[in-house]
C-alpha cells in the first residue's frame, strides 16, 4: 500500500530550486520599506506612541488648589495628534523638579471624543506636600511644553466583561476617569450606564457639578449622587457605605467602579465586602504610591529608620545612592535625578520591571504585580519595592 | 566599552537562544531588545489576579530528563533549567454541521493511529504509511549531513526517493497518492495552522517534522508561562557575563567599507560588533541600513517573500473553574468546514479557530475557583480591514471577540461570557506594537511553497549575502514555531561562535 506513493515524481525536487531562484530572480531590487508603512503598525503606533509632546494651551481654574488644564500636540516637537483612548486611562506626565526627574500618572479627565477633536484634559488637585502636584499647579502656564506617554491603565468599561450598569465610586480628584466615562457615554463611544456616587468634603469641593447636572439633562444613562462628609448640601450626607450602594444600584446585575484616595479605598472596600459581589463586578483604579510600609503585619520591624546604599546600573554603568527603608527604589532614583522609566507606580503595569542582582527588598502584597517568574528569577517592580539592606539593581534605560 | 564580539539584536526565543550560547562560550555578548522585558511572544502579562501567556499554547520537540528532544536539551546545555509540564492530548477537533465531526487525537504514535481508526475505520494502515514516511526523511536528512550536504545523488534516488517526493510536493498531493479518505485527511492535518499555510500549498516533510514532533513527545509548556523560559535564558547570559539592555531599539545598522556589518545604533549610542545576530525580520534591519549597498539576491529575497501569518487572540480569566463551566480539553480546534483551504479562506468569517484552557495541563494557573481560556485565530496582519480607525479599535476587536466566544458557547453548549472576570484581546496590531514586525506577523515569512523550509535550509549560505549578520528566529530557516526560534537561534550561535573561535 505504501507505494502508491510512487505516483510522486521523486525527480520533482531538482525543480525546487530552480523554482526559488527564478522567484528571487524576478523579486525588485528596491529599498524595503520601514515597518511603519503597514495598516496594522500604524493603528499601533497611532494608539500607543513612545512618546507624546504636548503643549498647556488653556487652564481652567476651579480653585488655588484645583486646575484643568488642556494640552494640545506640539507640532514643532514632532507630534502630530494626540492619541485617542478609552475613558478610564492616565498619561504618565514627566516632570523635572529642580534635580528631580520623574514620572506621574493623571487620568485623562477628558472624553475619547475630544481627543479625535484634538486635545486632552489633565485635573490637578493639590496633595499636601504632594511634589508633582505643587509643581504643576504652581508653574504651568499656556505655553509650557509637557512630555506625556501613550494612554495607558485598565479601568475601563469592557462590555464583554462588566454589567451594563456601572456604580462608580469617586472620591476628590478621582472623580477624573468618571468625567470622561460620563461624556464617553454620552457621545455614545461606550455602551453603558454610569451612577456615578461622588464622595467630597463640602459642596465648595465638588468638581465639575455643573457640567454634569448639564449632562444629566442631556442623557438618562448618566446621573450623579454628591455624597458629602462635611455638608449637608448633597443628596447624601455621610460616608458612601454598602447601604448607599445598595440604595441607589439597579436591580440587576451592575459593576462598581471606584477611584480615589487611599484611605478612600479602606474604607469603601469593607463597605463593598459586605454586599457579596462577585470580584468580577468590583474594579479599581491605581492604589497610587504605596507609603509607610512598616505599617504592615509581616514588615520587618528592625528595618524602620534604616538608610541603605542603592546601586543603580542603567546600560552597564553603576552609580551609588542613598535610599531610606520606607522609599520606594524608583522614588530615590527619582530623588537622586536618575530617571527610570515608570508608568503606574502602584506596582500594577510591570514598566518599571527590573532586576535585582543583590539586596533584600520588602514588596508590600497589595501591591506586588510581579509575574511567577519575575519572583523566580529576582526582578522587582521599584515602584512598589522597598530596601531592607543594600541594595544593586539593573534598570532599563528610559525611553523617550 | 562599545565593542562586543556579538551582538544580538531582539530578545526573542531566536536571539535568546544565540545570545545565550555566545555568551556561554566565552564571547562579549551584548542582547538588545526594544521592549522592556524580553521573549517577544515569549513572555506574560497579567490582569487583576490572572497570568496570561500571550501566543503560545505548547511547545513540540520537549522531551523528557529521560528521553530529551530538541528544545530540552538546547535549555539544559546552557543550564537553563524549566518546569516542564506535559499534555499527551494531542486536540480535538470539532467540524461543525453536515459531514462535520467531533473526535479527539491522542500522542504517541500507537495511540495516534488509534484515534485515526476510531475515527475513520480503515484508515490506520494508511495514516501509519503518512506518519513514518517522517522516519525516511530523517534518515536521509542524516546520510544528507553525514556527506556535509554533498550527497551522492544516486544514494539519494535509490534510498531516498521517498525524501525527494516529501521535500518536493504538498500535503495534500503526499496524502493523495496515498489515498487517504477525506476524512481522515482532514483530521491528520488538523495541526496546519500551527504552520499558517494551508495544506495544498505546505511542504509535507515540513508538515511531518512538526506533527511528529507533537506525537512522539507530546506538547510541553512552562508552569509560569512562557516568561519563566526567557528569564531562564537571561539568567545564563548574566551568568556568563553577558550584557542585555531593555528599551533599546536598534535604530541604524553600521557596515564597513566591505558589506560586512559594523555594529548598530541603539538608544544614540553606537556599538560594534565582530557579529551581528539578527532576531528581527531581514525587511526591518534592511529598512535601518541607510547609506551602503545591500546585496541585490538579499534584498530581492525579502522582497519575494510574503509575511506570514500573525493571530488575533483572546484572553479570558474566569470566574468558576474548566470544570464548573464544562470545559474538558486542553485545546479544541473548531472549524466551519473541514477543508483546510477552505478554513484559511474563511478565517475572518470565524472559519477556524482554536481554544485552550491551561488549567487542564497545569490546574493551578489561575486561583482557585477560577479558570483561564485563549482563543486563537490565524489571521493576517493585512486582513484587518483597510479603513479601520484608531478610534474604531476598541470596537473591533470586541466585536471579534465576542463572535467567537459566543460561537464556542454554542458548539460546546456552556456559558463562559457571563463568568469573564478579566479579558484582554490581541490582534495583528497588538503584535505589530509588542514585536515590531511588519504587519505584526509573529510567523516571520510564509513558508509559501517556493520558500518551503527544505530549500531555505539548502540555500541559506547564497541567501545570506552579509557573511558576519545572520538571521534567527520565525523568519529563519527553519520557519516559524516557538521551538524552530529556538532552534536557529542555537544552530546559529554554533556557527558564529566557530568563526569567531574556530575549532569545532
Amino acid at each position: 500500500m505504501g507505494s502508491k506513493i510512487s505516483k510522486l515524481n521523486p525527480a520533482d525536487f531538482l525543480k525546487l530550486e530552480p523554482t526559488r531562484e527564478n522567484k528571487i530572480k524576478e523579486a525588485p531590487y528596491t529599498a524595503l520599506p520601514h515597518e511603519d508603512v503597514y495598516h496594522p503598525n500604524q493603528i499601533a503606533k497611532a494608539l500607543h506612541p513612545d512618546v507624546q509632546n504636548l503643549v498647556v494651551n488653556k487652564i481652567d481654574v476651579f480653585s488655588d488648589d484645583v486646575k484643568t488644564y488642556t494640552l494640545v500636540a506640539d507640532v514643532d516637537e514632532g507630534t502630530k495628534a494626540v492619541a485617542y483612548f478609552s475613558a478610564g486611562q492616565y498619561l504618565s506626565v514627566r516632570l523635572k523638579i529642580g534635580g528631580v526627574e520623574l514620572t506621574r500618572p493623571y487620568s485623562i479627565s477628558s472624553s475619547p471624543k475630544m481627543a479625535l477633536e484634538g486635545y486632552y484634559q489633565l485635573t490637578i488637585k493639590r496633595v499636601e506636600g504632594g511634589l508633582a502636584s505643587e509643581y504643576i499647579l504652581d508653574n504651568w502656564v499656556e505655553g509650557t511644553k509637557v512630555s506625556v506617554s501613550a494612554p495607558q491603565g485598565v479601568f475601563t468599561y469592557e462590555r464583554l466583561r462588566d454589567a451594563k450598569t456601572i456604580v462608580g465610586i469617586a472620591g476628590g480628584s478621582g472623580i477624573t476617569p468618571f468625567r470622561s466615562l460620563a461624556y464617553a457615554i454620552e457621545n455614545g463611544d461606550e455602551d453603558c450606564s454610569l451612577i456615578l456616587l461622588y464622595g467630597s468634603r463640602t459642596v465648595k469641593d465638588i468638581l465639575f457639578l455643573d457640567e454634569f447636572r448639564a449632562l444629566e439633562a442631556r442623557t438618562d444613562k448618566f446621573k450623579l449622587i454628591n455624597v458629602l462628609s462635611a455638608d449637608d448640601g448633597g443628596e447624601e450626607q455621610g460616608f458612601i457605605t454598602a447601604d448607599l450602594i445598595k440604595k441607589y444600584a439597579p436591580e440587576g446585575a451592575y459593576s462598581i467602579f471606584l477611584c480615589g484616595p487611599q484611605a478612600m479605598y479602606e474604607f469603601v472596600d469593607k463597605e463593598i465586602e459586605k454586599l457579596n459581589l462577585r470580584k468580577k463586578f468590583i474594579r479599581h483604579e491605581l492604589f497610587g504610591e504605596y507609603r509607610n510600609p512598616e505599617k504592615e503585619l509581616d514588615y520587618p520591624q528592625e528595618a524602620v529608620g534604616q538608610k541603605f546604599k542603592l546601586t543603580v546600573i542603567v546600560c552597564g554603568k553603576a552609580t551609588e545612592i542613598e535610599c531610606d527603608a520606607n522609599v520606594t527604589l524608583l522614588n530615590a532614583m527619582e530623588k537622586a535625578g536618575i530617571l527610570a522609566p515608570a508608568n503606574c507606580r502602584s506596582g500594577e503595569c510591570g514598566w518599571c520591571h527590573s532586576r535585582l542582582i543583590s539586596g533584600n527588598v520588602y514588596v508590600p502584597k497589595r501591591g506586588d504585580g510581579r509575574r511567577l517568574a519575575d519572583l523566580k528569577y529576582g526582578y522587582v517592580h521599584p515602584c512598589m519595592t522597598f530596601p531592607l539592606s543594600d541594595v544593586v539593581i539593573d534598570v532599563p534605560p528610559f525611553k523617550a | 566599552m562599545n565593542k562586543y564580539d556579538v551582538i544580538v539584536v531582539g530578545a526573542g526565543n531566536g536571539g535568546l537562544a544565540a545570545a545565550a550560547n555566545t555568551s556561554k562560550a566565552g564571547l562579549k555578548t551584548l542582547l538588545l531588545e526594544k521592549h522592556n522585558i524580553p521573549g517577544g511572544c515569549a513572555t506574560s502579562f497579567k490582569r487583576g489576579r490572572f497570568e496570561f501567556e500571550p501566543s503560545l499554547h505548547e511547545l513540540c520537540g520537549v522531551g523528557t530528563k529521560e528521553k530529551p528532544d530538541d528544545i530540552y536539551k538546547i535549555f539544559d546545555s546552557v543550564g537553563a533549567e524549566i518546569d516542564w509540564r506535559y499534555e499527551h492530548t494531542m486536540y480535538r477537533t470539532i467540524v461543525k454541521g453536515e459531514g462535520g465531526y467531533d473526535c479527539v487525537m491522542q500522542a504517541g504514535r500507537e495511540a495516534f493511529y488509534d484515534s485515526m481508526e476510531l475515527a475513520v475505520p480503515g484508515c490506520r494502515e494508511k495514516v501509519k504509511t503518512f506518519i513514518e514516511l517522517n522516519d525516511k526523511c530523517d534518515a536521509a536528512l542524516d546520510y544528507v549531513e553525514k556527506k556535509n550536504g554533498n550527497p551522492n545523488p544516486l544514494v539519494m534516488v535509490f534510498k531516498h526517493a521517498d525524501f525527494m517526493r516529501c521535500a518536493s510536493h504538498s500535503v495534500e498531493e503526499v496524502l493523495n497518492a496515498l489515498e487517504m479518505p477525506e476524512k481522515a485527511k482532514t483530521i491528520l492535518t488538523t495541526y496546519w495552522g500551527y504552520l499558517g499555510v494551508p495544506t495544498d500549498e505546505l511542504n509535507c516533510l515540513h508538515f511531518l517534522s512538526m506533527l511528529t514532533s507533537y506525537m512522539d513527545n507530546g506538547a510541553a509548556m512552562p508552569y509560569m508561562r512562557s516568561h519563566e523560559l526567557s528569564l531562564a535564558l537571561c539568567d545564563i547570559i548574566y551568568k556568563n557575563g553577558g550584557e542585555i539592555r531593555y528599551n533599546s531599539e536598534v535604530t541604524e545598522f553600521i557596515y564597513n567599507e566591505d558589506g560586512t556589518v559594523a555594529g548598530v545604533v541603539a538608544g544614540g549610542e553606537k556599538l560594534y560588533a565582530k557579529e551581528i545576530i539578527s532576531n528581527v525580520i531581514a525587511d526591518n534591519v534592511f529598512a535601518r541600513s541607510k547609506g551602503v549597498a545591500l546585496p541585490e539576491r538579499d534584498v530581492k529575497l525579502a522582497n519575494a517573500r510574503e509575511f506570514g501569518i500573525s493571530v488575533a487572540t483572546i484572553y479570558l480569566g474566569l470566574d468558576a473553574t474548566a470544570e464548573e463551566i464544562g470545559i474538558k480539553d486542553y485545546t479544541v480546534f473548531v472549524a466551519n468546514d473541514a477543508n483546510p483551504r477552505l478554513q484559511n479562506d474563511n478565517r475572518m468569517e470565524g472559519g477556524f479557530y482554536i481554544v485552550n484552557c491551561l488549567n487542564q495541563v497545569i490546574p493551578d494557573a489561575s486561583p482557585k475557583g477560577t479558570s483561564m481560556m485563549f482563543f486563537t485565530m490565524p489571521v493576517y496582519g493585512s486582513d484587518v480591514p483597510k479603513d479601520l480607525k484608531p478610534q474604531d479599535y476598541k470596537k473591533y476587536k470586541n466585536d471579534l471577540a465576542e463572535k467567537y466566544i459566543r460561537d464556542y458557547e454554542k458548539v460546546m453548549g456552556i456559558n463562559i461570557i457571563d463568568h469573564i472576570e478579566e479579558i484582554a484581546i490581541a490582534t495583528p496590531v497588538t503584535f505589530a506594537r509588542y514585536l515590531g514586525t511588519p504587519e505584526g506577523t509573529i510567523y516571520g515569512y510564509r513558508t509559501s511553497g517556493w520558500d518551503n523550509v527544505v530549500m531555505r535550509s539548502t540555500a541559506q549560505v547564497k541567501d545570506n549575502g552579509i557573511k558576519n549578520l545572520s538571521f534567527v528566529g520565525g523568519h529563519g530557516i527553519m520557519g516559524d514555531g516557538y521551538s524552530c526560534a529556538y532552534m536557529t537561534g542555537e544552530a546559529t550561535a554554533k556557527k558564529v561562535i566557530k568563526r569567531l573561535k574556530g575549532g569545532k
